[in-house]
């Protein structure tokens, strides 16, 4: 356990290392954030104008809701692992003892708590400029079901970023081709960080819903705004859940398999 | 244990994907990749003694990297049989990797953009020092390697000299039993090669660690190994004693001497085989056991004004016994 606290630190402190870097992720986030804020805001211009049954409190909720999340689940730093496979980096860690996994879960952790700090800070900024309507949950058990959730939607974004950087194992020069594919265009589409998914017709929804991706913005959202509750919500963790099994397995394999055909590059 | 390392008939290929220059080249192989076998090791077979230095010579792409790699548990051996301190390092058990270093001079474990003290403690967490033998192993290695003082710069602005001494340290700083070195002196000069050589010698005694390590630098030889591993073309050529190498390959020696006049200069031929005469410079190459009589003679004979003998260099040596390798 000291090891992986000890790597959460200089984790840590390497953040700071790159603090321009970071500050430009967080105005990308910033940005984000008010670009869907306009659009949803200016659809719903009318208060009691209702569409895809959402009103304008409900999507502005939404729409913040998103931050925070965004700020937890998708803050992630393993997308390097691909760089790692690559380029033989990969040799530093597997002559240690030390779990990789574990290794850079430890890390995406880190980097999740320095972004909560600035989602936070920005939340309570945007919310004064924008002062939109806003529901904070009260109740305890919906607050519960949401960490449950958020806690799902961290490691399921965990092990796709793990699978995608496995492929360089096979194929060295693929690098940023297949992150940006998956975390930029389908993350962003299916994971409900852009439109509530419930907004799409039904038989649309329910293939997505049956997709890892909304179990990572949309589903957790929803739980906290309370549109989610009883056998929805458990059937909806059920799928999460079996979400996380199935990828940690598929990642076993590949990685095991990986492992063989490593060739150490450089060097 | 009487073997800290035992290999025995290991092979290694690796499956590569060629590619032909340019743009039409790339787009052939996105369509049609061609896949090549290269047989890295083709049966590689010996054994190494606790508290023994050996060096692994060969080549650019012999294979000695790939057999550092595969004793490390980083490559997953095609066939053969692998032993490191009695575990089979592929199942990377993590009382193997505690009692092993792998340090590659052209890859880097610190972290690039914090002091290497960071990456120091990092490694003091995974290896599970406790914290006095730490204190005691950084302020020794520290010392040794001449770094104290570097300890809190950025990694980055460092020398690649400094920054290799760091690397030593931070692979040394849970004092592994087993050392592999690939290529440690690379792009260091004649000082920080000497430094570095230094303490893997005085690292070796201290602890009676077993160190392997590869070069293409012959001075890491000469001054280190007492047995040597040649390899060539994923086979070995030679395993022994550094100074039967020499016998066996180096059975002349090289008697320089400079003249101070011309005086029957055409009569150098008698003292033996003439490499070069550059007037007043000349060089003679003379079997090991004539090499005496020879100099006398020539002391005797001609103006010498200077005279040494010495060894053939060691790369030339090493040039022979590839030689002597008959080709397919």
């Amino acid at each position: 356990m000291k090891k992986y606290l000890q790597i959460f630190k200089i984790s840590f402190e390497e953040e700071f290392a790159y603090r321009l870097n970071f500050i430009l992720w967080r105005i990308r986030n910033v940005m984000q954030i008010f670009l869907t804020y306009f659009i949803w805001s200016t659809v719903y211009s009318d208060p009691a104008k209702q569409i895809f049954g959402y009103d304008r409190t409900k999507i502005l909720t939404y729409v913040f809701g998103i931050m925070i999340v965004r700020a937890l689940v998708l803050s992630a730093r393993a997308m390097d692992v691909s760089n790692d496979v690559a380029s033989g980096n990969l040799s530093n860690y597997l002559t240690k003892p030390v779990n990789y996994f574990k290794y850079w879960f430890t890390r995406d952790i880190s980097s999740k708590v320095l972004n909560l700090i600035f989602a936070t800070v920005e939340f309570i900024l945007l919310f004064l400029v924008l002062k939109p309507p806003f529901l904070f949950q009260t109740n305890i058990a919906v607050i519960l079901a949401f960490l449950v959730s958020i806690i799902f939607a961290v490691i399921i974004y965990f092990l796709i970023l793990f699978l995608l950087s496995s492929i360089p194992f096979w194929i060295p020069e693929i690098g940023w081709g297949s992150h940006f594919l998956v975390t930029v265009v389908i993350v962003e589409a299916l994971s409900g960080s852009l439109f509530p998914i419930n907004i799409l017709p039904q038989g649309l929804q329910s293939i997505i819903l049956a997709t890892p991706f909304p179990y990572l913005i949309y589903f957790p959202v929803e739980v906290y705004l309370g549109n989610i509750s009883g056998w929805a919500l458990f059937g909806g963790l059920m799928v999460a859940a079996s979400w996380v099994g199935v990828l940690w397995i598929f990642l076993n394999v590949v990685w095991q398999k990986g492992l063989k055909v490593y060739q150490s590059f450089g060097g | 244990m009487d073997r800290a390392i035992i290999v025995d008939g290991l092979v290694k290929d690796f499956e590569v994907t060629e590619r032909e220059p340019g743009l039409t080249g790339a787009f052939k192989s996105l369509i049609s990749p061609k896949k090549k076998i290269i047989n890295a090791l083709k049966g590689v077979s010996f054994a190494i003694q606790p508290g023994e230095l050996v060096g692994f010579i060969g080549p650019n792409g012999a294979g000695k990297t790939t057999t550092l790699k595969t004793l490390s548990g980083l490559l997953y051996p095609t066939a053969g049989f692998v032993e490191v301190l009695e575990f089979d390092p592929w199942k990377r058990n993590p009382e193997f990797l505690k009692q092993i270093s792998l340090v590659m001079g052209q890859k880097n474990q610190l972290w690039w953009d914090l002091p290497a003290i960071e990456t120091f403690e990092l490694n003091r967490a995974i290896y599970d020092i406790p914290t006095r033998s730490y204190n005691e192993n950084l302020k020794e290695l520290t010392e040794l390697l001449d770094v104290e003082k570097l300890l809190n710069t950025p990694v980055r602005k460092l020398s690649l000299g400094q920054r290799m001494r760091m690397e030593l340290v931070a692979a040394l700083i849970h004092k592994p039993k087993v050392l592999f070195l690939d290529e440690p002196t690379i792009g260091l000069d004649i000082i920080a090669q000497q430094k570095v050589r230094d303490f893997i010698y005085d690292y070796n005694r201290k602890y009676n660690a077993t160190v392997l390590l590869t070069s293409h630098n012959m001075g890491d030889l000469t001054n280190l190994a007492r047995r040597v591993i040649i390899i060539n073309d994923g086979k070995i050529l030679y395993d022994g004693a550094f100074e039967d190498l020499i016998m066996q390959y180096a059975k002349e020696k090289i008697i320089k001497a400079t003249l101070s006049n011309e005086n029957n200069i055409s009569n150098l031929e008698k003292i033996g085989k003439i490499k070069k005469l550059s007037f007043p410079e000349v060089v003679f190459s003379v079997p090991r056991s004539a090499a005496a009589v020879a100099a006398s003679e020539l002391l005797q004979n001609f103006p010498v004004d200077d005279l040494t003998i010495e060894e053939i260099p060691i790369e030339e040596i090493i040039r022979k016994a590839f030689k002597s390798e008959p080709k397919k």
